[in-house]
């Protein structure tokens, strides 16, 4: 449980270098405090540091300067595996690409992350897999592979896989980015019934629309944060510490 | 460890064609040590086996090691001697084993020696009709010998017992028998150098399954080999059983230092034949070691490939919380998985490759020859070695992929893909 008052997510002074010999400043000291349950999009041009911040706040890349915390919990010490275990306990992941492994059916591809877990025993993964694909209406395709679902259809399935291990964050890049009208509108009301549901949801995306439904929306423009644009009452955050 | 076994058998199991080729490859590998190890190993241990029992363990010759100093030197020392002895060794006097009788007891008592047979050896000719051979004769006490060599389980004709009881009676290898035309109850001629020709009875013939044996010797009692080879009462060698056959050069040195005499163990008797073997079993190794290397790089190269191909999956899967160690299970996995069936497969071959050699005529009989097959070593050390070589390899082959795979960052792939 995170305590009353911690943000779900927070970021002090993020800097984030890339390049070997030529370094390029990707992030420019990023401060970000996201509350439990509040639903924030990120936009901003190709380029402007979208998806290195989302990788950044889901500990999925270190940064070259500052601090990422996750419910008040400083990631900067952890190893490999503890990032690993944090990932797989409080995080969930929705990307442009599916990612979904094409040996497995639906059903198997959503318990996947869950049956590294030692708590949780294969059969529930399994039972909890199967009802995050209800959940989403794509109950019927559980055991199908990849190949036999539609774009839309395998990006829900992915979003099950994020959600079926009950994570309290959700992040999400570009998670319509692949997908027609009609799908990235089904996914959009997804989210927001996961919102309603208290999920903290974080979620790039270059379609201006699908960020005006988010509580706020953090514009980016070369790695800098330029306006903060809150268009529903967020729940109170104050960074940790 | 589960989760990466249910990945690791459905990754392998989706690409059956691909991974069916590396297990081809390590099936043929541990086919190939099976196989080849089953026959070079059971033609060695059927050699060595009948070389163990046709011939003694350990022989004590009558050439004595130690001369004794000259009596001028004995007397006068080394430097000071005004003569020179040009011969010391008299020629008018035969060599032989002094005290036999006592030696072969003495022997007898040793620790590890089971029999000890006193015997004379020489060189004569044998002649039936028009035709004359050139054999090894031997002069034995048939029954004393038997439990050195046990010639009695290699007669093929007539009766050993025989031997022992007939002041004349011969037996003789049967393919010398089938050159000279004689066979059980015919006579044959046999004279030595220095000896007189002397009519032998066959009593019996003998096929040890080693063609010099059989093609060139003849056995018959010791007074009457003593007769022929005009070496009354001489025994000029004593051969002996040991209870434990690896122990003849140590017995050996035992026997040399404590009579005077030159003696041999088996393994210096066939020295160059072991050599050979040595030399096989080199070649053989290195072989079914480039087999199971090439199953390995077989193993090595669709690994990388589907690494490679894979590198998607591997950042979803990192990024969902599985670590870089379960990442390289996962792999390592599908490597030893591989090697198994590959083994298994290979183990399961070599068996019925066995099978069906082991009823294989090795070569035609003739005459009175025992029907001879494939001599087969099959034991389950060579499986049990065959499978932890292939594993070993199989595992060795996939750690570089299972290791490139583990440091794949989920968010160089990530970034890549969007």
């Amino acid at each position: 449980m995170t305590a009353a008052g911690v943000p779900a997510l927070e970021a002090r002074g993020l800097v984030r270098d890339l390049g070997d010999e030529v370094k390029t400043r990707i992030l420019h000291g990023i401060d970000l405090a996201i509350a439990p349950g509040e639903f924030v999009s990120v936009t901003g041009a190709s380029g402007s540091g979208k998806s290195t911040l989302l990788y950044l706040l889901g500990a999925l890349d270190r940064p070259t300067e500052g601090e990422v915390l996750i419910e008040g919990q400083p990631t900067a010490g952890l190893d490999d595996r503890a990032r690993g275990a944090l990932r797989a306990e409080r995080l969930g992941f929705v990307f442009q690409f599916h990612f979904l492994l094409p040996e497995f059916t639906s059903v198997e591809n959503v318990a996947i992350p869950m049956l590294r877990r030692k708590d949780i025993a294969p059969a529930e993964a399994r039972r909890r897999a199967a009802a995050a694909l209800t959940s989403l209406g794509i109950g019927e395709l559980a055991d199908r592979r990849p190949t036999q679902l539609s774009g839309g259809q395998q990006q829900r399935v992915s979003i099950a896989r994020a959600i079926a291990h009950r994570p309290r964050i959700l992040l999400a890049d570009e998670p319509t980015g692949n997908l027609d009208t009609a799908a990235g509108a089904a996914v959009l009301e997804i989210f927001e019934r996961l919102a309603q549901g208290g999920m903290t949801i974080v979620m790039v995306t270059h379609e201006p629309s699908y960020a005006a439904r988010a509580q706020r929306e953090i514009r980016l423009r070369d790695g800098r944060i330029v306006d903060v644009v809150a268009r529903a009452a967020a729940p109170a955050a104050t960074p940790a510490g | 460890m589960r989760a990466e076994l249910f990945i690791a058998w459905r990754q392998l199991w989706h690409r059956k064609l691909l991974n069916g080729i590396a297990v081809l490859g390590v099936t043929l590998g541990v086919l190939t040590l099976i196989a080849i190890t089953g026959i070079m190993r059971g033609f060695q241990t059927k050699f060595l086996d009948t070389v163990l029992q046709i011939s003694p363990h350990v022989v004590m010759f009558d050439t004595s090691l130690g001369q004794p100093a000259p009596v001028v030197d004995q007397l006068l020392g080394g430097d000071r001697r005004a003569t020179r002895i040009v011969r010391q060794t008299s020629t008018d006097r035969q060599r032989r084993i002094a005290r036999p009788g006592e030696t072969v007891a003495a022997i007898r008592a040793l620790p590890g020696v089971t029999a000890a047979a006193p015997l004379v050896v020489g060189s004569a000719v044998a002649s039936a009709g028009s035709k004359t051979l050139p054999v090894e004769l031997r002069g034995i006490d048939p029954a004393v010998q038997d439990a050195v060599t046990p010639l009695r389980r290699f007669v093929v004709a007539g009766g050993f017992v025989e031997l022992g009881g007939a002041v004349d009676g011969a037996m003789i290898g049967y393919q010398l028998a089938a050159q000279l035309g004689v066979g059980v109850g015919d006579s044959l001629g046999c004279v030595a150098g220095q000896g007189e020709r002397v009519n032998l009875r066959v009593v019996a013939l003998f096929d040890t399954g080693v063609a010099g044996l059989d093609k060139g010797r003849i056995y018959v009692p010791t007074r009457l080999a003593q007769t022929i080879l005009g070496r009354p009462d001489v025994i000029d060698r004593i051969e002996l059983r040991l209870a434990d056959p690896d122990r003849a050069p140590g017995t050996t040195t035992q026997l040399e230092a404590l009579f005077g005499y030159d003696a041999e163990s088996w393994q210096e008797t066939n020295a160059s034949m072991l050599g050979v073997f040595d030399q096989q079993n080199l070649i053989t190794g290195l072989i079914i070691g480039a087999v199971l290397v090439v199953g390995g790089f077989g193993i090595l190269s669709i690994q990388i490939m589907i690494v490679l191909e894979k590198r998607r999956d591997i950042a979803l899967l990192k990024s969902v919380g599985y670590s870089s160690k379960s990442v390289l299970a996962v792999f390592l996995l599908e490597g030893g998985v591989v090697a198994v069936v590959g083994a298994a497969i290979g183990a399961g071959l070599g068996h019925l490759v066995l099978t069906a050699m082991r009823s294989l005529d090795s070569a035609s009989g003739m005459g009175y020859s025992r029907p001879s097959t494939f001599a087969i070593y099959e034991r389950p050390s060579v499986y049990l070695m065959a499978f932890g070589f292939a594993v070993g390899v199989g595992l060795l082959a996939s750690l570089i992929p299972a290791w490139r795979a583990s440091r794949v960052e989920p968010v160089d792939v990530l970034r890549g893909a969007s």
